[in-house]
């Protein structure tokens, strides 16, 4: 075919120069690249499907496929941390435009120049190969970001507990990068220097570069293009083959994940339906995870975002999520291997041996590929030994299964989607319901919740002694109205938690809000007991509030705890119980705006909010509060540099509260000093949970004298000024 | 080993306990009914021996309908079967009646050591497992802080005023159990569905051939008086008024000192 040449005005080049007799060979390795690739992800596939229960998340395609789109392609969620977002960004972005460029090539090459349609021509060849060097370039410089993170930054989150976690491959795949792009550009550069059209400034990487090439004689130049063509092409190719063998297998199984989101509310447990036949519950072996559960491990990158701000961790415990996860996939592999051959060996007697249709024929090939594979490789896959751990206790210590504080932190900076806290429940699920081998204050604190429906024990028949002078009726006395107040075991028993009862039920009367409380038929939310892996028992408090809750026909609730706020929100509507739930903030915050109450009586001092896990992560409730604070006169509000999504938890969720805590810093102490550094005077919360260990690290940081902790609804009904002084009985006169 | 343990079922130690008008009992209302504290040393110790040594547990318990549910909590926590004495004349029954009748239940089982707790949190009275064993005509080693299981014996360790006995004792014998002893376990849950289906022999009066006569009988149950106010000691506001004040008040009103 004859070719128009190329010159000013048809700009262009001769796609595969000096490459010639090179098809064959091509496709050719390509094709073994290919088949590798397609080797090894068929081989990880058995081991995805190998081990675990059942789990399907395919329902709600069009938000998955959002979910896709966003954090898959577009990658939100990596892009949150400015440095490894962009970093990644770069090469991510960088590498899909060189592979379209590739593809554009190989098109121009096979289809479009034969047919006599070559598009690669004038402008649209100058902006094309402007953008390929641009994008070079930008791979090359996330590359170049990533190795200077990795091996020279150093930070804490690539590694665990000041040591760095880097692997072989780690650098394999950067190195590997980096050569692609290097050779590429060299490629170029010596066209270049050998055709030298002026155009070729476009390609400004390669126009530079062969600058640098003048000295070598063209003949030479085009010995080494050649060299360097195919260095290029199998680096190329390697990388494709290298995918499902190393941490680039990501490419694949991290978008798979956030297909595979839950699109469940946050840090939703899955209740166990049946506590009658079944012989263990929870998970103590790892195939009593879900496939999904499992596959997650294997999405994971390593990027330690998780760690970063997992208070069990920062605090000196053993437990950081990357690790558990790691742990997990780094397990799973050792056991999923005989797993899969064990299904194999189901399957291939369910389908018979005898079978010899075309499918039979190519199973029994690939089981004979996959055993040659298994013998070259049994040298390097991990002793068997390993494979013996206990998963819990072994694998994952006890000491990591117990720090967590369920503050979901993990989860909800994850890059990858991976849900970390209900593995962490439900192993802690096998260690309370199957072996009852757990700490025995945490036992304690269920016996309590057993025997009078409140975590410290104390006599069920006290729990509305806290309202006795206010004028509160129960529900019992007046069933018609509007709100029931679920006042929850804090504002029943704590000392602290009462007084925020009580501002929370006068500033309720103060706007003529019609409530009422269930008095002593209120029970334990039944919270603690569910992340503390007791669901029986959490099931069972939540059954007896749902039936008094039913029978009062209640619909809406307000509570002052997250924690049964989140519970009332998520865990209820499993069991019957479907309910308006409102959390006080944002009953307040609505009545300041409707102007029903007034704020008018200065409350001087700099204020911080601590966001709470389970209004913040678990309910995206983070507005609401700083509105309110925002609206009282005279406070001035300040934030800590760990807030909102990235707020540091108080210590107590996930049963934490009820448990010692001895391995490392106290974690409320540490949130302390976070308030102390802002400069805050007053801590200003909307968990009772989160008041008791923020009032204790005060305490303990000795700032008693300069600080406090404050409910939202104490530091309202400061500021509207309608506490009616109260006759001080028999006291006596101060003396003179 | 054949191993018993005795348990009563008791009110919560928080519970809020309610004299009827009266004065027969109490109300039972609201009540949160739990195994006995110190039944429930009894019962762990029990276990830890069968766990070491083999053998089996019976669960022994007089009491109402009620009281099945503390039998099965014992059975949850590993138990093997249980002996319920149920029979409306055993209401109010006093220790001897108790014993006597928890003593007809044992011998018709083997036993070589039974556990009771020292005293039942409720009516504090600290005699059933001493008449028991007395009935039983075996020794008894009471209020056990640690026990250890040798051969045909038993080592026990029984806390005195300022000292520590170690006592042997052969068996068969009864050990009542005191706070210290262990920390009972808390029940699995396959534990308790398991414990819903292990066997519980439910006996009366008749069947185990015992008059409820007893020896002492309680006449009235009558609440303890409430608290009065407590006074804010003013005097002329100085400390030592104060001092003062408070000192006459404590021997003339209070004749406390
Ligand atoms: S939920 Fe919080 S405490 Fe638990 S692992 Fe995740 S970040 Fe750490
Ligand atoms: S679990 Fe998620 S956040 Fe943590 S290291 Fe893995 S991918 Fe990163």
């Amino acid at each position: 075919m004859e070719r128009i040449p190329f010159s000013v005005g048809n700009e262009g080049r001769q796609v595969f120069w000096n490459a010639e007799t090179f098809e064959t060979f091509l496709f050719l390795f390509t094709a073994i690249a290919l088949l590798i690739f397609a080797y090894g992800i068929y081989r990880r596939w058995q081991l995805w499907v190998a081990l675990g229960k059942p789990e399907t998340r395919l329902d709600r395609l069009p938000e998955r496929v959002k979910a896709l789109l966003i954090n898959g392609l577009i990658q939100v969620k990596t892009f949150r941390e400015p440095y490894p977002g962009i970093m990644h960004g770069l090469i991510f972005f960088g590498f899909m435009v060189l592979i379209f460029g590739a593809a554009f090539d190989a098109s121009e090459f096979h289809i479009a120049e034969p047919l006599g349609w070559a598009f690669l021509r004038g402008t649209f060849y100058l902006v094309f190969s402007f953008l390929m060097d641009l994008f070079g370039l930008a791979v090359l410089i996330g590359v170049l970001l990533a190795l200077y993170r990795r091996y020279i930054r150093r930070p804490d989150g690539l590694g665990y507990q000041g040591k760095p976690d880097n692997t072989a491959d780690d650098a394999v795949v950067l190195l590997l990068l980096f050569g692609i792009i290097m050779t590429g550009f060299v490629i170029e550069a010596l066209r270049i220097r050998v055709t030298s059209p002026s155009w070729e400034v476009w390609s400004f990487g390669g126009w530079m570069l062969a600058k640098a090439f003048t000295a070598i004689e063209p003949e030479q130049a085009k010995l080494l293009h050649k060299a360097t063509w195919w260095t290029h092409t199998f680096l190329s190719l390697g990388f494709i083959a290298y995918i499902p063998y190393s941490r680039l297998l990501h490419i694949i199984t991290t978008p798979a994940n956030h297909f595979l989101v839950s699109l469940k509310p946050a840090g939703y447990n899955e209740p166990i339906r049946d506590f009658e036949t079944a012989e263990t519950f929870g998970v103590g072996k790892i195939e009593e995870f879900t496939k999904k559960q499992v596959f997650d491990s294997d999405a994971c990158t390593r990027c330690g975002r998780c760690q970063d701000g997992c208070p069990a961790y920062l605090s000196g415990k053993p437990l950081s999520p990357k690790k558990l996860i790691q742990d997990l996939k780094t397990f799973w592999l050792t056991q999923a291997p005989a797993a899969a051959a064990a299904r194999r060996a189901v399957g291939n007697a369910a389908t018979g041996a005898g079978e010899t249709g075309g499918r039979g024929i190519v199973f029994k090939a690939l089981d004979r590929i996959d055993a040659a594979v298994d013998r070259m490789g049994s040298g390097t896959t991990a002793g068997a030994a390993s494979a013996e751990t206990a998963l819990v206790g072994g694998v994952i210590d006890l000491h990591e299964l117990w720090a967590c504080t369920n503050c979901l932190y993990c989860t909800e900076n994850c890059s990858a989607s991976i849900e970390h806290v209900p593995k962490i429940i439900g192993m802690r699920q096998y260690k309370v319901l199957t072996e009852a081998d757990f700490a025995p204050e945490l036992q304690l604190t269920f016996r309590n919740m057993e025997n009078n429906s409140n975590p410290w024990g104390i006599g069920s028949h006290l729990r509305a002694d806290w309202a006795k002078d206010l004028g509160i009726k129960t529900l019992a006395e007046d069933p018609a109205v509007e709100y029931l107040f679920y006042v929850g075991c804090s504002g029943s028993f704590d000392d602290r938690g009462k007084k925020v009862s009580s501002a929370l039920a006068k500033i309720l009367k103060a706007a003529g809000i019609s409530f009422g409380i269930l008095g002593t038929e209120e029970g334990c939310c039944g919270d603690s007991a569910l992340r503390g892996g007791n669901e029986y028992l959490s099931q069972t408090l939540v059954q007896a509030n749902i039936e008094v809750m039913n029978r009062y026909h209640v619909k809406k609730i307000i509570t002052t705890c997250p924690h049964g706020y989140n519970a009332l929100k998520k865990d209820y509507p499993n069991f019957g119980g479907e309910f308006e739930v409102y959390h006080h903030t944002e009953i307040i915050a609505e009545l300041i705006a409707a102007g029903k109450i007034t704020l008018k009586k200065p409350v001087e001092g700099l204020f911080t909010y601590h966001d709470s896990c389970f209004l913040g992560r678990y309910n995206g409730i983070y507005d609401q509060p700083r509105r309110i604070l925002r609206a009282v006169p005279g406070l001035k509000l300040t934030e800590m540099e760990r807030n909102l999504a990235k707020s540091f938890c108080c210590g107590a969720g996930g049963a934490r509260m009820w448990m010692e805590e001895d391995i490392g810093e106290r974690i409320n102490n540490l949130r302390t000093d976070q308030a102390v550094a802002a400069g805050a005077g007053t801590i200003a919360v909307g968990c009772p949970f989160c008041l008791t260990m923020l009032s204790d690290g005060i305490k303990d940081r000795k700032k008693e004298e300069t600080m406090a902790a404050l409910d939202i609804a104490e530091i309202v009904w400061r500021a509207m000024d309608l506490e009616e002084a109260q006759p001080v009985a028999e006291a006596c006169a101060a003396p003179q | 080993m054949n191993i018993v343990a005795c348990v009563k079922q008791v009110p919560d130690t928080e519970a809020q306990i309610r004299v009827k008008p009266d004065g027969s009992g109490i109300e039972e209302g609201g009540i949160k009914w739990v195994m006995n504290p110190y039944d429930e040393f009894g019962v762990e110790e029990a276990l830890r021996l069968k766990e070491k040594n083999g053998g089996e547990v019976t669960i022994v318990c007089l009491g109402p309908a009620r009281a099945m549910e503390t039998i099965r909590t014992a059975l949850a926590m590993g138990a093997d079967k249980g002996i319920h004495i149920n029979d409306p004349v055993f209401d109010g029954a006093d220790a001897f009646t108790t014993a006597s009748a928890l003593a007809a239940a044992i011998k018709g089982i083997p036993h070589d050591i039974i556990f009771c707790g020292q005293r039942a949190i409720d009516d504090d009275s600290a005699q059933v497992g001493a008449i028991l064993a007395d009935l039983l005509g075996i020794p008894q080693v009471t209020v056990v802080t640690k026990l250890e299981f040798a051969g045909s014996a038993v080592k026990v360790i029984r806390p005195i005023e300022g000292a520590q006995l170690l006592i042997e004792c052969p068996l068969p014998c009864l050990v009542t159990a005191q706070k210290g002893l262990n920390e009972p376990r808390y029940a699995s849950l396959p534990g308790i569905m398991k414990a819903k289906k292990k066997p519980v022999d439910v006996k009366n009066a008749a069947a185990l051939g015992v008059s409820a006569d007893g020896k002492a009988k309680v006449v009235r149950f009558v609440p303890p008086p409430a608290r009065a106010a407590g006074k804010i000691v003013c005097a002329d506001g100085t400390p030592e008024g104060k001092a003062a004040e408070l000192a006459k008040l404590l021997r003339e009103e209070a004749k406390v000192i």
